[in-house]
């Protein structure tokens, strides 16, 4: 009796166990039938964003694809992992980096796969606002295609500029005399730290070049028909640099290099602090620390950043690009997917569901139902400056690599004392012939 | 009977003589193959992580590599821009210096004192030691944003003592050049020294009691006793340490890394922030390599001076 029910034991058990094997083989042949393509997300600072992006675009498009399946992974410091990943012959089949300059370098050392003939089957040439797409091309064959455009504009506490009967600024002399002013009343005028990101520097080098010398010359000094240490440029880091030496930014040099983000916001939220100038990515963390969120009654505007002469200029800058690895098993599939994330459609989506700053695609404003007013002005008037071609330059996109770690290591120098204007652009011109030299500049569109 | 017995003494011979050659081998295996059987695994990991790098890095030196894809080779030119160009590198240099004068004086200092006096304590020792140590097994992570929380000039210790009207303290010691270093290697310190006074407490408490008992027959008194008796009875481990502290104060990279990324204006920079910012910021990976190869050349000048002092008889 005893071991016939062992016996019977071993059959259920048996049995149970070939049934679990063949349930999820199931499913698992199903999609393995699909051609499968990888991607990494970053998580490091979170992966909230993230989760929302592979929600509202990954999810959808494998529920709607019948030979595609797209997985995506979480990846910490997902730029690094790629980087070192791709010099060993591997990382996922869809690779992105942080900018043009990190898809120029992979571009140039052969670990990505040419798009040509992709951008032509699904029209991305017509699709892609012209001068962003242009960045993705190296010797005439496009390896990128850019996501995320931004720019930088001026938020300011409008409440608080009411309260003071502040206006705010358009010219650079305005906001020279407000920020005196502002000041003067006890308020810090900018409310600015780079202690958790050290290139913060370089956002504010950016703005004071194109802002104070005008886009057409730093396009001029970027395609080497004018030289860095031309004298309105070093007017420009003087500017800069008197701005901190007075301690207009968070109060003083030393609160600029260790006060958190999270206190920068805060304060301007408080009307502690007046302004701040910051990308398009700010407008989520404003709305989280302005207002009922933020358990206060204030709200926030802006205005673009205030150039030499008051015309408004946005600083355009590409934030993430998309290429596919040259080792990739499906590149059609990556393509096909490529497609699909960059419609229209998605790129609205994932703006308006998880703050995701648009690709320069055109999307339809009625599709931009739901965003935050003043961040769709932003959008409208960033994109209105991109068609137009009359857009300024960020140091991380138009840049090559080592210039732009001088930009924003060697600044600091400067606001230190330790080194003048004059021989920090003289630095930066030297290391920028070496890089034109070498090769290693990325594509600047024609204006 | 004899026949038979000279045929059995020669197949006992014979036994004899395989038996010792089967032992023979059985000792050649035990001694030379066994032991190496054990080593492989370890030495096997360590040529895959430390020594095949360690070649490539010797190579990429030697080219512009970016950190992807081809390399080509350059000869010395990035030792060369190391040594007439680079005034980021000098001034490195010169703060790992400064971290190494820092970390061979404060925390061995600290950890000597903390030593001699827990050493005698019988009740509660455990707690004393336990609460010092603590910090050495918090990641680096964590130690780093308790202290800048801390040191924090508006919400920290800074903050309340500024608060209280106490002169100075309203500044933020890890935003200035001149305090900066100071700064991290005390925070670093602060995680570090009790990691050594458990080390030199384990190797105090080795010295026979009878030593101190006969230095006080002889008159000494508190310091000459630690001069002349706990010293030299912990002299293995106290020459160990300092070693092992020159070498990592070379290498140190993460708390400031964390804290200020060799900021501000430089004033933190040390050469492993320098190898992290050229390899993955700026493309220059090859250049990276040179610079890790001389933090190399400066260890292994530091691994000479003890291996001299130990052939000149000192007992390190």
């Amino acid at each position: 009796m005893t071991s016939r029910r062992r016996y019977h034991h071993l059959i259920i058990l048996l049995a149970l166990a070939l049934l679990f094997t063949i349930a999820p083989t199931g499913a698992v042949t199903q999609a393995q039938d699909k051609a499968q393509v990888s991607m990494w997300f970053n998580s490091t600072g979170g992966a909230e964003g993230a989760n929302c992006i592979i929600e509202q675009a990954i999810d959808t498009f494998n529920e709607q694809s019948d030979d595609v399946e797209v997985t995506a992974t979480l990846q910490a410091n997902s730029w690094d992992a790629t980087r070192t990943a791709l010099a060993g012959g591997g990382g996922p089949d869809i690779v992105t980096t942080p900018g043009p300059s990190f898809a120029f370098e992979l571009a140039q050392s052969g670990q990505l796969l040419a798009l040509d003939d992709f951008a032509a089957e699904y029209g991305w040439t017509e699709n892609f606002t012209p001068w962003a797409l242009q960045l993705g091309v190296v010797d005439d064959q496009l390896y990128s295609i850019p996501s995320e455009v931004e720019t930088l504009v001026l938020y300011y506490n409008k409440t608080l500029f009411e309260e003071h009967g502040w206006e705010a600024p358009q010219t650079l002399d305005e906001l020279m005399a407000l920020a005196e002013e502002i000041d003067a009343a006890g308020i810090i005028p900018f409310a600015h730290s780079n202690a958790e990101w050290r290139p913060t520097n370089e956002w504010f080098v950016g703005e004071f070049l194109n802002h104070v010398a005008g886009p057409e010359k730093v396009y001029q000094a970027l395609t080497g028909e004018l030289e860095w240490t031309d004298p309105e440029f070093v007017s420009a880091i003087e500017l800069l640099t008197e701005m901190q030496q007075n301690g207009w930014f968070m109060g003083g040099l030393d609160r600029y290099y260790t006060t958190q983000t999270a206190t920068t916001f805060a304060m301007l939220a408080e009307g502690e602090a007046a302004m701040k100038i910051e990308g398009t990515w700010a407008v989520s963390d404003l709305n989280t620390y302005f207002g009922e969120e933020g358990g206060n009654a204030n709200e926030w505007d802006w205005v673009p950043v205030p150039s030499a002469g008051g015309d408004p200029i946005f600083d355009l800058g590409i934030g993430t690009t998309y290429g596919i690895n040259k080792n990739a098993q499906n590149p059609e599939a990556a393509a096909e997917f490529l497609s699909y994330y960059f419609s229209p459609e998605v790129q609205a989506t994932l703006a308006v569901e998880c703050g995701v700053v648009p690709a320069p695609v055109e999307i339809e404003p009625d599709a931009l139902e739901g965003l935050d007013p003043r961040y769709a002005e932003i959008i409208a008037a960033m994109n209105e400056a991109s068609e137009a071609g009359d857009y300024g330059y960020t140091t991380w996109t138009f840049w090559p690599p080592r210039s732009d770690v001088y930009i924003y290591d060697e600044i600091e120098r400067v606001w230190a004392g330790d080194t003048t204007a004059e021989e920090y652009l003289q630095g930066l011109q030297s290391l920028f012939d070496e890089e034109v030299e070498a090769g290693d500049i990325p594509p600047i569109p024609e204006r | 009977m004899g026949k038979p017995m000279t045929m059995e003494k020669s197949m006992s011979t014979e036994r004899l003589h395989d038996a010792r050659a089967s032992w023979r081998k059985g000792a050649f295996f035990r001694k030379k193959v066994l032991p190496w059987l054990f080593v492989a695994p370890i030495l096997l990991i360590n040529i895959t992580v430390v020594l095949g790098p360690a070649l490539s890095a010797g190579y990429y030196s030697l080219t512009d590599w970016s950190g992807i894809g081809a390399a080509n080779f350059i000869g010395l030119d990035n030792f060369r821009r190391i040594l007439l160009e680079d005034s980021s590198y000098k001034s490195a240099f010169v703060n790992n210096l400064i971290w190494l004068g820092l970390f061979l004086t404060v925390p061995i200092a600290m950890a000597l004192v903390g030593a001699s006096v827990i050493s005698p304590i019988r009740r509660g020792a455990l707690f004393f030691r336990l609460a010092l140590f603590v910090p050495y097994v918090l990641p680096s992570v964590i130690v780093a944003n308790l202290w800048r929380t801390l040191l924090d000039p508006d919400r920290g210790i800074m903050g309340w003592l500024t608060d209280q009207g106490v002169p100075g303290t309203d500044i933020a010691l890890l935003g200035r050049q001149n305090t900066v270093l100071p700064t991290i290697a005390f925070i670093d310190n602060w995680h570090w020294w009790g990691f050594l006074m458990v080390l030199f407490l384990a190797g105090m408490q080795n010295i026979s009691r009878d030593l101190y008992e006969a230095a006080r027959l002889d008159g000494a008194n508190r310091w000459e006793e630690f001069r002349d008796v706990t010293i030299p009875g912990i002299r293995p481990v106290l020459v160990f340490m300092v070693l092992m502290t020159a070498i990592w104060s070379f290498l140190t990279f993460d708390y400031i890394w964390i804290l200020t990324q060799g900021g501000p204006a430089g004033a933190s920079e040390v050469l492993s922030v320098l190898v992290y910012k050229n390899a993955f910021q700026a493309f220059q990976a090859g250049y990276a390599s040179a610079i890790g190869l001389t933090m190399s050349f400066f260890v292994g000048i530091i691994i000479s001076i003890f291996i001299v002092l130990r052939r000149r008889g000192w007992e390190i």
